[in-house]
């Protein structure tokens, strides 16, 4: 038999395969943001491919994302190049571990953005890299069932409870689409809409009688949104398969919609309330671990990723938007025109009630979400009674905003420490 | 079942109720497996427009433009030949250790048998992101890192329970006498052991052997984690198909489960010879 035989091979194949890895002279861009395939292709193709050096841009979840950096740190010796999260992730890092980058002379136009890369350190601790918002999706079958004299670009929530009202009944099916799937991003609805219009706070405010009225109003509007909505993350999807007329969704997770049928669907600024249109931005950044093997090269590709043509370049990509100042050419996708347009109207809107992402929460920034998932899933879904979730969670958050001293942000009024829950 | 209730006066129509109930009952589980394998396959070649519409047509249109997605997307191929070479080690990593430890499990009666069992068990008790950073320190610390042999190593401690579990129980299937009648005709402990007990068990190693590389194929957590250059097909993919649209989902998916399947249909002739053993 030739069992000896199989046995080296076996062995030789083991030393083969043990011989290390090649010191490689790319750099590994380790990023959360860009991971559909395509989004993930056009990054490699479209931008990084004309950066002078190699680059090797690899999209993960955020746990690899998070465990692969934190071993890194903790062997002190990584090959993780440059960092690419959304602020709320890089937020979550120890300002410690990454490195100061106010020397690179880089910042966005937006002082606030630069103010939240600075994580409450002295110095910027990540770069402002691109942005993005959540608007309104359409299809254009839904617009004859508008509520008499609404102006579609300037919604009420009122008259968005009306408007899927109509079409539930029209239909004969809720047609209004909510990303309450388990990737989707409700929490930001809550936290950058509902609240900051129904009552000009988020923190302050969480249990106010304002926040009864706001969570009211959503559980009418609950009741004509179709029920599979607890499994929807990426309202595109369900736009497309026209099981959803009317949305709410992150621009990039609507932009394939508006890409493969330009023509079906508006995209038009999320409503109003009694304390405006409240809206929240969101902003990923590029932060420099300090493990990373090749400090310049890292720097490099840092300022390289906020020239105004590689911000385009990943405009295209991604759908998010520049954070520096650029001239947009008109050859964009349709996703983007819809979505960019729709973000001016909402920013310029006389009732424009701009909130800001949470900030200086640290590492309880899931924990904070967690608070408005709890509270939606139990008024909305489990159907108790509002004032009692609302004093129940209202311990949580307050602890939460204690523990990590986190002070107030807009929409909420400005505080010393940390933001009480009233 | 209205069909038995009526069926059961007389016996010949009995046993024709019964070939009934048994054909359909076999139709049905391989409609469970085939069917969501087929409209893989059918939206695979189907153009994104056609993915999304419904009803559904129950002829594939040919259309190859998410598998030439895949073709063109870098590194792909890469991946594939990770995924092959993981699994597979982790295959005979997890069969060298695991046979041997059942093969001692149910032949020798030592102290504290039942503890290892149980022990062997334990190391899946504990999910693998929370034993992931320890690991990929030590990983980066030992320069084992990155390696294709590190991650086999890391899934061969899942397969193994199953691996020791597996051949424990058909080792103890096989009655000791016919080693023992071995030994007298002249072996030693060993050729008995190979000429006797291992043609036996060699459809149950094939067994364990698919689960080892089953599990390695679908393991995301650790791969994601601990490779970055040498990555696996699954943590290539994964993460970003739960993002892609749709029509590149399923043809992700396809291209996800066609090796294994493949893998599964090369070894089906040991796995059917084991079945035969049961049945003895």
């Amino acid at each position: 038999m030739t069992y000896s035989r199989t046995l080296t091979g076996a062995v030789a194949g083991l030393a083969l395969l043990m011989t290390g890895t090649v010191v490689s002279a790319e750099t590994l861009f380790w990023s959360t943001q860009a991971r559909p395939a395509e989004e993930r292709q056009a990054m490699r193709d479209g931008v990084l491919d004309k950066f002078g050096s190699e680059v090797d841009y690899q999209p993960n979840e955020n746990g690899p994302w998070l465990t692969r950096l934190q071993a890194e740190l903790k062997a002190n010796d990584g090959t993780i190049g440059l960092l690419g999260g959304l602020h709320g992730e890089l937020a979550a890092l120890s300002a410690d571990d990454l490195v100061d980058l106010d020397t690179l002379g880089l910042s966005a136009d937006s002082g606030t953005f630069n103010e939240l890369a600075k994580l409450g350190a002295e110095n910027m601790q990540y770069i402002p890299w691109m942005q993005a918002s959540y608007i309104m999706a359409a299809n254009k079958k839904a617009l004859e069932h508008l509520p008499e004299g609404a102006d579609i670009n300037a919604l009420t929530y009122d008259q968005l409870i009306e408007w899927a009202a109509n079409v539930h009944e029209a239909e004969g099916r809720p047609k209004f689409g909510f990303p309450a799937g388990p990737k989707g991003l409700k929490h930001r609805f809550f936290q950058g809409y509902l609240y900051p219009s129904y009552t000009d706070g988020v923190v302050r405010t969480f249990a106010s009688d304002k926040a009864v009225t706001a969570w009211e109003k959503f559980r009418e509007l609950w009741e004509h949104t179709n029920p599979a909505s607890t499994n929807f993350s990426f309202l595109q999807e369900q736009l497309l398969s026209e099981d959803v007329w009317i949305a709410f969704d992150h621009t990039s997770r609507l932009a394939q919609a508006f890409n493969e049928r330009p023509d079906d669907f508006v995209a038009f600024p999320a409503p109003a309330g009694p304390e405006g249109r409240g809206f929240m931005p969101v902003l990923a950044g590029i932060a420099i671990p300090r493990t990373a093997p090749d400090m310049d090269a890292a720097k490099s590709l840092v300022a390289y990723l906020l020239e105004p043509e590689t911000q385009i370049a990943t405009l295209k990509a991604t759908n998010f938007f520049p954070v520096v100042a650029v001239e947009l050419p008109d050859d964009l996708p349709p996703a983007v025109k819809a979505s960019g347009e729709a973000i001016a109207k909402m920013s310029s809107a006389p009732d424009a009630n701009p909130g800001l992402l949470p900030a200086g929460l640290g590492d309880m920034g899931g924990d904070f979400n967690r608070v408005f998932v709890d509270t939606f899933e139990r008024i909305v879904l489990a159907g108790q009674p509002i004032e009692r979730v609302l004093e129940d969670q209202k311990r949580r958050l307050a602890t939460i905003m204690e523990r990590s001293g986190a002070p107030c942000w807009a929409p909420d009024a400005p505080s010393d420490g940390p933001c009480p829950v009233e | 079942m209205t069909a038995v209730d009526v069926a059961a006066p007389a016996q010949a129509s009995t046993v024709k109720t019964g070939r009934f109930v048994y054909i359909a009952s076999v139709f049905l589980l391989c409609a469970w497996v085939l069917v969501p394998l087929y409209f893989l396959l059918i939206n695979t070649l189907s153009s994104p427009e056609a993915v999304t519409s419904f009803p559904k047509s129950f002829v594939p249109e040919f259309n190859l433009g998410s598998l030439e997605f895949f073709w063109n997307f870098s590194g792909i191929l890469n991946a594939i030949k990770n995924s092959v070479i993981v699994a597979v080690l982790t295959m005979i990593i997890s069969i060298a250790v695991g046979a041997p430890a059942g093969y001692a499990l149910s032949r020798f009666d030592f102290r504290g048998r039942e503890l290892f069992r149980l022990l062997i068990l334990l190391t899946r008790a504990f999910p693998l992101p929370l034993l992931a950073l320890p690991r990929a320190v030590m990983f980066i610390r030992s320069g084992l890192d990155d390696t294709v042999f590190g991650l086999a190593l890391v899934h061969a401690t899942l397969a193994i329970p199953f691996a020791v579990l597996i051949t424990f129980s058909l080792f103890s299937g096989i009655p000791l006498e016919l080693e023992e009648a071995a030994w007298t005709l002249g072996c030693d402990r060993l050729t008995a052991f190979r000429k006797v007990v291992l043609p036996l068990i060699l459809p149950g190693i094939t067994a364990s052997a698919i689960f080892a590389f089953v599990i390695s194929w679908n393991e995301v957590f650790a791969a994601a984690v601990l490779t970055i250059e040498n990555r696996t097909l699954t943590a290539f993919l994964l993460a970003s198909l739960a993002e892609s649209p749709l029509y590149l989902k399923f043809a992700g998916g396809f291209i996800l489960v066609v090796p294994a399947l493949i893998f599964i249909f090369a070894v089906r002739k040991y796995l059917f010879a084991m079945w035969g053993i049961a049945n003895r």
